[in-house]
């Protein structure tokens, strides 16, 4: 299992990622100060938001179900199955009392992941 | 524990709210009692997630450095999570930069809902300081707490919660990246698991069907598009499943009364 730790062979490195880092954060930033400027005029209920948010939701739908499907590393020794099935129990959890059971439900499937990394 | 156990994502899913009371005697009462409010289930759930997060630097051969600074820089779960993706399956400067940054657009509108309520004399340009503590915990608690504290103590009660979120999210960051070296990789396992786990919970707390739609042609695109082009995959499956879930929404939902929230 910990021979697929290092698994950079073909990503990005060096100042490459640092400058990458820098631009990410100053996006990040810009995002927050543009909403500061913002928040004296514009109506959050316009169509830009709208749009914005569906973006945002469905980019991190697409890197949830890449992370869970497709993950890299020390994920993929687990069979797509396992995986899968114990997101499934978490739903189920979170499902049966949406508003009082993120942290119940974030505990099980962590929990049956170590379950099943002693098992194997 | 009621909405602050309730991670929106999009913050239009709730409503302004005023009036206040008199909650607090002085500044620093206010502050402090923001302090003790972080630091409960809500900043447990953050603080897991910054451990996870620093897991899978460890794991994917990052350094500690370049893990913790993007905690403490950028303080953004899913886009950090974005970053380290994008940069290990190689792709290009300009795409994880565009990616991160359509990822945060959600501050905008967090902002833009959160500041309005602050008083007058401190909205200054002392905010544009504060807005890098603003973060999915601290927003969800002010909005809740916000209708039931008087106007002017309202920014040092913010300054309080997203101070502790931010500062728990560095040892966090730090906690888990040693962590993933040192415990068994079975610990490692679920460590990694967490933040994905996260993300995918929080889908089920959404509630207007447009922002539904578009998760739900991003689980789709996403891995469509990774197959095609795995460098620009997550910018380009967003855009196109928002564009299409917002189209869908304008042209036909939102002409339907009660499909829409």
């Amino acid at each position: 299992m910990m021979d697929t730790i290092n698994t950079m062979s073909n990503s990005l490195s060096g100042w490459g990622l640092w400058i990458a880092l820098v631009g990410a954060c100053l996006g990040t930033y810009f995002c927050r100060a543009i909403g500061v400027f913002l928040s004296q005029s514009i109506n959050q209920d316009s169509e830009i938001f709208r749009w914005l948010a569906a973006v945002t939701y469905a980019m991190v739908a697409a890197l949830t179900v890449r992370l869970i499907v497709m993950p890299l590393g020390l994920m993929a020794t687990v069979p797509l199955w396992i995986r899968i099935l114990i997101c499934a129990l978490s739903i189920g959890v979170m499902i049966s009392k949406p508003t009082k059971r993120l942290v119940p439900a974030l505990l099980i499937g962590t929990l049956l992941m170590v379950g099943y990394g002693i098992i194997h | 524990m009621s909405s602050a156990d309730q991670p929106y994502i999009d913050p239009s899913e709730i409503a302004l709210e005023e009036s206040a009371t008199q909650r607090f005697k002085n500044p620093s009462d206010a502050f402090w009692s923001g302090v003790r409010d972080a630091a409960g289930a809500p900043a447990m759930v953050l603080f897991a997630g910054m451990v996870g997060f620093g897991a899978m630097g460890k794991t994917n051969g990052f350094d500690v450095w370049f893990t913790t600074f993007t905690s403490f820089f950028m303080f953004a779960l899913p886009g950090q999570v974005v970053l380290f993706e994008m940069a290990i399956t190689g792709s290009s400067v300009l795409a994880i930069a565009l990616a991160v940054t359509l990822t945060s657009t959600r501050f905008i509108t967090m902002t833009v809902t959160l500041f309005p309520q602050f008083h007058q004399r401190d909205r200054n340009r002392s905010l544009y300081a504060s807005v890098h503590l603003l973060a999915m915990t601290a927003w969800a608690i002010s909005m809740r707490e916000f209708h039931a504290i008087e106007v002017k103590h309202r920014l040092s009660y913010f300054v309080g919660l997203g101070l502790l979120c931010w500062l728990i999210s560095i040892p966090g960051t730090i906690l888990g990246f040693y962590l993933a070296g040192m415990v068994p990789p079975a610990v490692t396992l679920g460590l990694v698991f967490i933040n994905p786990l996260f993300f995918l919970l929080t889908f089920t707390e959404v509630k207007p069907w447009i922002n539904r739609l578009a998760i739900f042609l991003g689980c789709i695109f996403g891995p469509i598009f990774f197959v095609i082009d795995h460098d620009t995959s997550l910018l380009t499956a967003g855009l196109v499943s928002g564009t299409i879930a917002y189209l869908i929404d304008r042209k036909f939902l939102r002409k339907k009364s009660g499909v829409v929230g």
